[in-house]
């Protein structure tokens, strides 16, 4: 059997060590985890190493791969936002009438007793919402929460991603109602 | 009469839709004027409002990164590795 023979890569080979961690500790922080920032940091080089022959130096290595970083982000969340997950009126009138579109009785929100937002800094409450936000489609969760990670405005997250705006807060209204809810069924009745 | 009523009283439905386009996009002064109107007026939905604020709050807190740590040494592996065998795939009867 003829032994393979390595070829180097074609990207300079100090590229990985160098950036490494600077490119996961950003996709880190725009995905909120670890595993899937590994992943995309190593989709990120395979893709510099692919189009290598295309970086005229122009910018920085560390520019150069950045932007391919968050142009794999955003493919990241444009996939999550395309599942097809219908946003039927049905998912409204469990907690509104539908003649009257007011609330239905035994869905109105209920009181928290929220005093100087004790709650946010408390770890249990936290875990029920997560679990609740796990309860969610995908798709809704991640519309949820994309203003936190992407940390940019309505507008921009809907041009990236290709929805249409009202369509992304429609969704945002189901998912914020069931959650909501979700809490209310797992925290408050509870403790 | 009613269509009169419909483009200044908000349902409950339009109400807590318009909460959620607030947030992202911004209202239009008419819209933040019927909301307004409908939260003075609707109990239910002045709570939703306030409770709602607080899970964007809690959202945010959830959107932090993880402190799991990650093994670079063995994520570089992993890469190098994986580069190596792209570079290798495209040479293939170069030898």
């Amino acid at each position: 059997m003829r032994k393979k023979q390595t070829m180097s890569s074609p990207l300079p080979v100090d590229w990985v060590s160098l950036y490494i961690e600077d490119l996961h500790k950003w996709a880190r922080h725009k995905t909120s985890s670890s595993e899937v920032a590994s992943d995309l940091v190593q989709d990120t080089f395979l893709a510099a190493a692919e189009k290598f022959c295309s970086f005229k130096g122009e910018s920085s290595p560390k520019t150069w791969l950045f932007s391919i970083l968050n142009h794999k982000i955003t493919d990241y969340y444009r996939k999550k936002i395309k599942q097809p997950v219908s946003i039927d009126n049905d998912s409204l009138y469990g907690f509104f009438d539908k003649s009257t579109e007011r609330w239905n009785k035994e869905m109105r929100p209920g009181n928290w007793n929220e005093t100087d937002g004790h709650l946010l800094d408390n770890d249990e409450f936290q875990s029920i919402l997560k679990l609740c936000m796990d309860a969610l489609p995908e798709k809704w969760s991640t519309c949820v929460k994309l203003k936190y990670l992407t940390e940019k405005k309505g507008e921009e997250i809907c041009q990236d991603l290709e929805i249409s705006p009202t369509n992304f807060w429609q969704i945002i209204h189901r998912a914020k109602l069931q959650l909501r809810d979700c809490i209310e069924n797992g925290w408050f009745k509870h403790t | 009469m009613k269509n009169i009523m419909n483009s200044v009283f908000l349902s409950c439905v339009k109400a807590t839709g318009l909460m959620e386009k607030k947030i992202h996009f911004g209202l239009t002064s008419a819209e933040e004027m019927q909301l307004k109107l409908h939260i003075m007026m609707c109990n239910a939905c002045a709570r939703y409002e306030k409770q709602s604020l607080i899970l964007e709050r809690s959202i945010a807190k959830l959107c932090e990164p993880d402190n799991i740590s990650v093994d670079f040494e063995k994520l570089k592996q992993t890469i190098n590795l994986k580069l190596e065998t792209a570079g290798n795939n495209t040479q293939i009867g170069k030898d």
